[in-house]
């Protein structure tokens, strides 16, 4: 255990050196989330396929209930439950398109994780960095519960619970819980909690800040404290069925999935819940009770309990949706929580947008008109009135525009246009689009993949720790 | 001019707007309208005013855009402001949004009375390293120093003391008439 602690104390230090600047220490805000205890109590895996390029490294590191795709190398860090899934990294040979420069990929992108303390955070995607185009790297990092690393370097960085650095190089920076960056590089910021920014420099810049008040209900964090609101109250009441599916090593799923669609035996799939053909269900997704339509998918860390999804719709990481019916093409951007009751359902129109970090919370019915952009808080028909537009009418912007707590300037078909091809792309990756023969993605590919699992020291100075280890084909 | 240093074309000291450390931001203004009303040497006024401590060196210097600054109405809608000017926003974005809150009405009229009471030194800037230059210096290398660290003067030193001002309009006037000097030559 001693190895632990200086390890964990040797991570504070190198990210409050990076942070030095802004004048933040991480060490109140992340002591008491992973007490050293919990990190001998779960062993970690890794996944096995055919068609996932396979090199893992770890050394001097702790890896406790974490999982592990693709190449990735862990070194001096402390991973607790995260979610590294290397099975979008580019490619020896794939040319990089960076603006005007076609970058050639000199060998396969490994994900390279060092010095940083990662709890609950899924890393997913490439780097989008163009000076590293074969190393996704997060060195001197801490972040907290269900953060998001998605295609984001970092270095010397600090993300909060359910925060999200997206397509986003980050230096020295803080970005607070539930705030959404996708700004092509950073530094030297400090993010407030509930910031929704999504900028694409001589494009457009979208900018929403959530009211304290309303956000501190959903998640409210602070130093010395675990995060507290609805959001994780949510999480917390839903870890025990978790927890049964980790303790057992062979698992049958508990519903019929078509062959062309993939269900991962790390996700929970509550009676009565019904998958369509090219459906993708990650790992930590949970399903109870829910319809998925063709090429629907829900991706790590979902929840979507009593809803119908009627097809082609994307639930990106860590998005709920609880008792709504969405229509065909609704996309459910990172981290948002959508949330009808049983006697009032939330309905959203097919093809429409809802921002990543969005909260719906109704106590009414509420209907939203297909091709929606809905963005912010949203508790009743005001804020639906003030968070929201046609699609076609955001589209009219043209220099800049700002409601609510919104700021936008630039061209707003240029955002809209960007976040549709986005969703496209997401749903041919997952495979939303297989006819049998063409245009494979993860539902079809995942169905092949085995699990192994390793196991850290259980006593001793190394307790908690993972012994040195090299996998390979 | 190649000959110059800087001590010839320095303000001195007991020519320039001072101030002790308590005075206050009106002291400050009114000991810049003195200075100007007596230095009428050339035509380019003083646009600073030195901080001097109970020992009379100077610890700190208020410019007129410190002042400009220290008027500045500060509440929650212009913090919110500048707070959005940090993510990348264009200057013709924030104006608008600037020129939106002064319509709303708190620009400036509560301010001005406030400001006036306001001490210099919670407003004035210290010098840095870079804006000392010694008076035996070379004007070549004075102006070096002036364009690399932009500044819009350098405090004279004489050993540890500060003797006078060089002023970037002194200098600049001393350039233009030179080149006049040369172009009439030829």
């Amino acid at each position: 255990m001693k190895e632990l602690e200086k390890l964990y104390d040797r991570i504070i230090q190198r990210v409050n050196i990076n942070l030095r600047e802004l004048e933040f220490d991480v060490k109140p805000y992340v002591w008491t989330l992973t007490p050293p205890e919990q990190m001998s109590k779960f062993y970690a895996f890794y996944g096995i396929s055919p068609d996932h390029p396979l090199s893992l490294q770890f050394q001097h590191s702790g890896l406790a209930g974490s999982y592990f795709l693709g190449r990735c190398r862990v070194t001096n860090s402390l991973l607790y439950k995260s979610d590294i899934r290397g099975d979008e990294l580019k490619k020896k040979g794939d040319i990089f398109q960076y603006r005007i420069f076609k970058i050639p990929v000199a060998k396969d992108e490994e994900i390279d994780i060092k010095d940083s303390a990662l709890i609950k955070t899924l890393v997913h995607n490439y780097s989008h960095d163009p000076e590293t185009p074969e190393k996704f790297f997060i060195r001197d990092t801490v972040s907290t519960h269900y953060a998001n690393i998605h295609g984001s370097p970092t270095e010397g960085c600090f993300l909060g619970p359910f925060a999200t650095a997206d397509l986003t190089t980050v230096h020295d920076c803080v970005i607070g819980a539930f705030s959404y960056v996708q700004a092509k590089e950073i530094s030297h910021l400090n993010i407030k909690p509930g910031t929704i920014w999504v900028r694409s420099p001589g494009q457009f810049n979208f900018l929403y800040r959530y009211p304290a008040e309303g956000l501190n209900q959903y998640i409210y964090f602070t130093a010395g404290n675990q995060p507290q609101g609805v959001l994780i109250d949510f999480m917390e009441d839903r870890k025990e069925a978790f927890q049964r599916i980790f303790d057992v090593i062979n698992i049958e799923p508990s519903i019929k999935v078509p062959a062309s669609a993939s269900l991962d035996r790390y996700a929970v799939i509550k009676p009565a819940t019904k998958i369509s053909e090219n459906v993708l269900v990650s790992q930590r997704a949970y399903l109870q009770n829910s319809f998925l339509g063709r090429g629907a998918n829900a991706q790590e860390n979902c929840f979507i309990i009593n809803s119908n999804l009627e097809g082609y719709n994307v639930t990106a990481h860590g998005a709920k949706i609880i008792e709504a019916d969405m229509g065909q093409n609704v996309f459910v951007g990172f981290n948002s929580f959508l949330r009808g009751r049983p006697n009032c359902r939330l309905t959203i129109g097919k093809e429409s947008i809802v921002m990543p970090h969005t909260i719906v919370d109704i106590r009414k019915p509420l209907s939203i008109p297909p091709g929606s952009l809905l963005w912010g808080l949203i508790r009743d028909e005001n804020e639906l009135e003030t968070n929201s537009l046609p699609i076609h009418t955001f589209s009219k912007i043209e220099n800049k525009f700002s409601k609510g707590n919104l700021f936008f300037e630039g061209n707003g078909a240029n955002f809209i246009s960007a976040f549709q091809n986005r969703i496209q792309h997401i749903l041919e990756a997952n495979g939303a689009f297989f006819d049998g023969t063409k245009n494979k993605g993860h539902a079809q590919q995942n169905q092949n993949i085995s699990f192994n699992t390793i196991q850290p020291y259980p006593k001793g100075d190394l307790k908690g720790l993972y012994p040195n280890i090299i996998i390979q084909p | 001019m190649e000959n110059y240093t800087v001590k010839d074309l320095m303000v001195p000291l007991m020519e320039y707007a001072t101030v002790s450390e308590g005075a206050t931001l009106y002291d400050a203004v009114m000991a810049l309208e003195k200075a100007q009303e007596e230095f009428d040497h050339n035509k380019y006024q003083h646009r600073a005013v030195l901080i001097l401590d109970k020992k009379n060196h100077v610890i700190g210097k208020i410019s007129q855009l410190d002042v400009l600054r220290a008027i500045e109405p500060r509440n929650e809608q212009t913090n919110e402001i500048d707070d959005i000017a940090r993510f990348g926003f264009s200057e013709r974005f924030i104006h608008t949004m600037q020129e939106q809150h002064r319509l709303k009405g708190t620009f400036m009229k509560n301010s001005l009375e406030s400001a006036k009471k306001i001490k210099v030194i919670t407003c004035m800037q210290s010098p840095s390293e870079g804006e000392y230059i010694d008076e035996n210096t070379s004007l070549d290398t004075a102006i070096h120093q002036l364009v690399m660290g932009t500044h819009l003067s350098l405090l004279v030193t004489r050993g540890n003391d500060i003797v006078g001002i060089l002023r970037l309009s002194d200098v600049f006037a001393a350039v233009f008439h030179a080149m006049k000097q040369s172009e009439k030559k030829e």
